[in-house]
């Protein structure tokens, strides 16, 4: 199996709670995966297992057939793993175009070493995710949908082979959510894979090749989108159960 | 850099190097304390300014720099500059060994953590035969202030130009990275870890030799006087009140704040006391951000600038 990024039974305890439970999946070279799943499922975990910003209870990550369970964050960013933050992070006191010349000068492979030229890959990232215009603002000044593409810009200018996408639609209107799902597909188009959070279930349902449902950390279905939004395990676990 | 401010700094510079040919003794005396106050404040600025750990640790490194100085010459009657190198590498070893240690903290745990080390230092010190325990070092006396000057300035400039060196590079673009946001410095390909552990080393550096040239200008050196944490205070204000993450705030912070306290010392000694209290108040109130805030955004708010500050508070 060619798998670009493989789980394997993942399993994330805090303290009693089970965040994930017992999670396996791929994702393959250039693939879109929608991972979605009611608030507090673990799909944030996943993500931090995944991006190495929180280590597993139990299980194992794959990374382009190697394990990297034990290696740390900054490296697995330097292998090309890039995430957003659902809370996003930007580096406040920066301007926007120095926010994203770091996932230049480090990202993969050990970045760009030279400021100038990070800061040239910088501006065409900022290019893609249509803000140019905001270039010499600082980070703190952008509205929350500039962040949102703040985060992916940062991300994407790490160059990285798979790119894991936190809820980075949430709070956008309906215009803003094309354009991001736009952004997303040309991402792939680059040969990137991705593995999207989303709770907008159309926007996800258009985006995905794939979707995977988390339920209580535990995963109830994987499969095609329009299979896993009629399977009637994940109904019941957005809707309830229908009354007898 | 503009070439008009490129020439301006140069100007300063040779202004500052020709002083000890024109001043007094007093002048003289007052510079090489200013001078290396400031390199401990850009010292400090590194890891505190750039990189956003307050540390309350590099009295020690100051101290080490004194003892290297001060073991290397009357201990093994070794020449000042391999007492300089020894100094460096005590308080460099110092930073990576406990700086992998302490560098774990965040915030207010890693300020209060680093805050001891300076008394267990003064412990160990004291009880060190090779270190003179708690007499000290008596240095033999080189009555030659224009060198000591001209060392002290050319630190500041080594410092200073090392700082313009981080603003653009990728290691210091790391550093504000971990500053900023330090798990998202981690997850975009930055070793935080290294990268935190190598600004303590070289913020430790600046203050050991600062403390090395120190210790052989004032021939005498004890524990108490070594690792004295009031020497740490100062060098927080200074950064703090001229600017921390700045290139030259901190030089701006040292100078003006060591001339203020100087005059007040000479001309109404019962306020001077208070003098470094009274800013440390003004300062965190109206400008938590330095003065080179201020040159910032008062042109551009006036005194709004001042009444956001005192809002942000919730005075």
């Amino acid at each position: 199996m060619n798998a670009l990024l493989e789980v394997r039974h993942a399993t994330r305890r805090f303290a009693g709670l089970v965040a994930v439970n017992d999670v396996s999946f791929t994702l393959a070279p250039g693939e879109i995966l929608g991972l979605i799943g009611p608030n507090g499922a673990g799909k944030t975990t996943l993500i931090s297992l995944i991006s190495g910003t929180l280590p597993p209870s139990q299980g194992e990550v794959f990374f382009q057939g190697e394990p990297i369970t034990k290696v740390p964050a900054y490296r697995r960013a330097r292998l090309g793993i890039g995430r957003t933050f659902q809370i996003m992070r930007p580096f406040p006191g920066l301007s926007v175009l120095d926010n994203v010349a770091v996932g230049a000068l480090f990202g993969r492979g050990g970045g760009q070493p030279k400021l100038a030229l990070a800061r040239e890959q910088a501006r065409a990232c900022l290019d893609f995710v249509g803000l140019s215009r905001f270039v010499d603002q600082r980070a703190d000044e952008l509205g929350g949908p500039g962040r949102k593409r703040l985060e992916l810009a940062k991300a994407l200018a790490m160059q990285p082979k798979v790119l894991l996408c936190d809820e980075v639609m949430a709070g956008l209107n309906h215009v803003e959510i094309e354009e991001v799902i736009d952004v997303i597909r040309k991402v792939r188009d680059q040969g990137i894979s991705v593995l999207v959070i989303e709770h907008v279930i159309k926007a996800i349902k258009s985006l995905s090749d794939r979707l995977l449902v988390l339920h209580h950390g535990e995963k109830i279905a994987d499969g095609a989108p329009d299979d896993v939004l009629a399977n009637a395990t994940v109904i019941e676990a957005y809707l309830g159960r229908r009354r007898p | 850099m503009t070439p008009l401010r490129l020439a301006l700094a140069l100007a300063v510079v040779a202004v500052l190097a020709a002083l000890p040919w024109f001043g007094s003794d007093l002048i003289i005396q007052f510079g090489i304390n200013t001078l290396l106050l400031a390199v401990l404040a850009q010292g400090w600025n590194i890891i505190g300014g750039y990189t956003g750990y307050a540390s309350f640790g590099n009295s020690v490194f100051y101290g080490l720099g004194s003892y290297g100085v001060a073991i290397a010459m009357v201990q093994w009657h070794l020449p000042f500059g391999v007492g300089l190198v020894f100094g460096v590498l005590l308080a460099v070893l110092f930073a990576c060994t406990l700086g992998a240690a302490v560098l774990r903290l965040k915030g207010h745990y890693f300020a209060i953590a680093t805050l001891a080390l300076g008394q267990v230092m003064t412990a160990i010190v004291s009880n060190i035969p090779l270190a003179g325990q708690n007499i000290g070092l008596v240095l033999p006396p080189l009555n030659n202030d224009r060198l000591f000057y001209e060392l002290s300035l050319g630190l500041l400039v080594l410092a200073t130009l090392t700082i313009f060196w981080l603003t653009r590079s990728r290691f210091g673009f790391g550093l504000i990275a971990i500053r900023e946001n330090e798990e998202g410095a981690a997850v975009m390909g930055v070793n935080t870890t290294l990268y935190k552990v190598l600004a303590f080393a070289l913020s430790g550096l600046f203050s050991a030799l600062a403390g090395g040239i120190h210790a052989y200008w004032i021939t005498f050196l004890d524990p108490e006087s070594a690792f004295d944490i009031s020497l740490n205070v100062k060098m927080i204000i200074m950064a703090v009140f001229g600017g921390p993450g700045t290139i030259l705030g901190p030089i701006v912070g040292a100078f003006s704040l060591s001339a203020i306290s100087e005059f007040l010392s000479s001309e109404v000694t019962n306020l001077a006391g208070l003098f470094f209290g009274i800013v440390i108040v003004g300062a965190i109130v109206l400008m938590p951000r330095g003065l080179a805030d201020i040159v910032r955004n008062v042109p551009k708010s006036g005194w709004r600038y001042f009444r956001q500050n005192i809002r942000a508070h919730r005075l």
